[in-house]
């Protein structure tokens, strides 16, 4: 039975608000030439909320989120009552799909989701990075899938 | 009143799932010396095995980033939070 698994498509769904969608892909795409990156928030499972964030490497081929803003943000998070949806980069130009970069510093445990400029509209798509120990390079890369409600 | 300390979701399998946790005062160091003897498999996530921060690990003690207060020696008192803020990072190259 676990041959059949390996074939079906994903199994989780993240559902996204038009408006949500395109408040982040304009934020990706104001952040070029570097990549760009954020925070979406849910509740109830649901995402309610963007949060523009700094990419505190300054890269068009990396991002890090900025520990102090970070911390704003979470904190907003749970002033809310929200929990922390997923996060999301841009792939500037390549496509949207997770980078040996992208496994090796996964860390939180919600999709990850990424916006390719390299298409044109942006793609995007989300996936989980499933990794033993949080520090490891390596990880399995699980696809959510993205529907976008217009 | 205890301290509150935030759970990042990476840490919640470690934490039957909670994302808050109260521990006792003390200093940040033994904050998380609680935390791994209530959740030994926690042990080595924060922490390196040398009883050090893990880099890609920030902690923050009410507003204020860890690392630039006293780090594990940071004093933590009644009705403070304590959060723990996995890095954020990646990109195509």
């Amino acid at each position: 039975m676990s041959d059949a698994g390996a074939a079906e498509g994903p199994a989780e769904t993240l559902v996204l608000p038009a408006d949500i969608t395109d408040e982040m892909i304009e934020h990706c795409k104001a952040g070029r030439p570097n990549e760009a990156c954020g925070i979406l928030a849910s509740r109830n499972g649901n995402i309610v909320k963007v949060f523009r964030m700094t990419n505190a490497t300054l890269s068009p081929l990396r991002y890090s989120l900025d520990p102090k803003e970070q911390f704003a943000v979470y904190s907003a998070i749970e002033d809310h009552g929200w929990e922390l949806g997923a996060v999301f980069h841009s792939h500037t130009h390549t496509e949207a799909y997770p980078s040996p970069t992208d496994v090796r510093l996964a860390s939180e445990n919600v999709p990850y989701l990424i916006v390719s400029l390299a298409d044109d509209p942006p793609s995007v798509r989300a996936f989980r990075i499933v990794k033993a120990n949080w520090t490891d390079a390596e990880g399995a890369i699980q696809e959510v899938s993205v529907s976008v409600l217009r | 009143m205890a301290v509150e300390v935030r759970i990042p979701t990476v840490f919640r399998r470690f934490t039957e799932g909670s994302g808050a946790v109260e521990v006792q005062p003390g200093t940040v160091g033994t904050l998380f010396e609680q935390l791994e003897t209530r959740y030994p498999d926690l042990r080595g996530q924060v922490r390196t095995a040398d009883g050090q921060l893990h880099r890609f690990v920030n902690v923050y003690v009410n507003d204020e980033d860890a690392r630039y207060l006293e780090k594990l020696e940071t004093k933590v008192t009644e009705g403070d939070t304590v959060s723990i803020l996995p890095s954020v990072a990646g990109g195509q190259g």
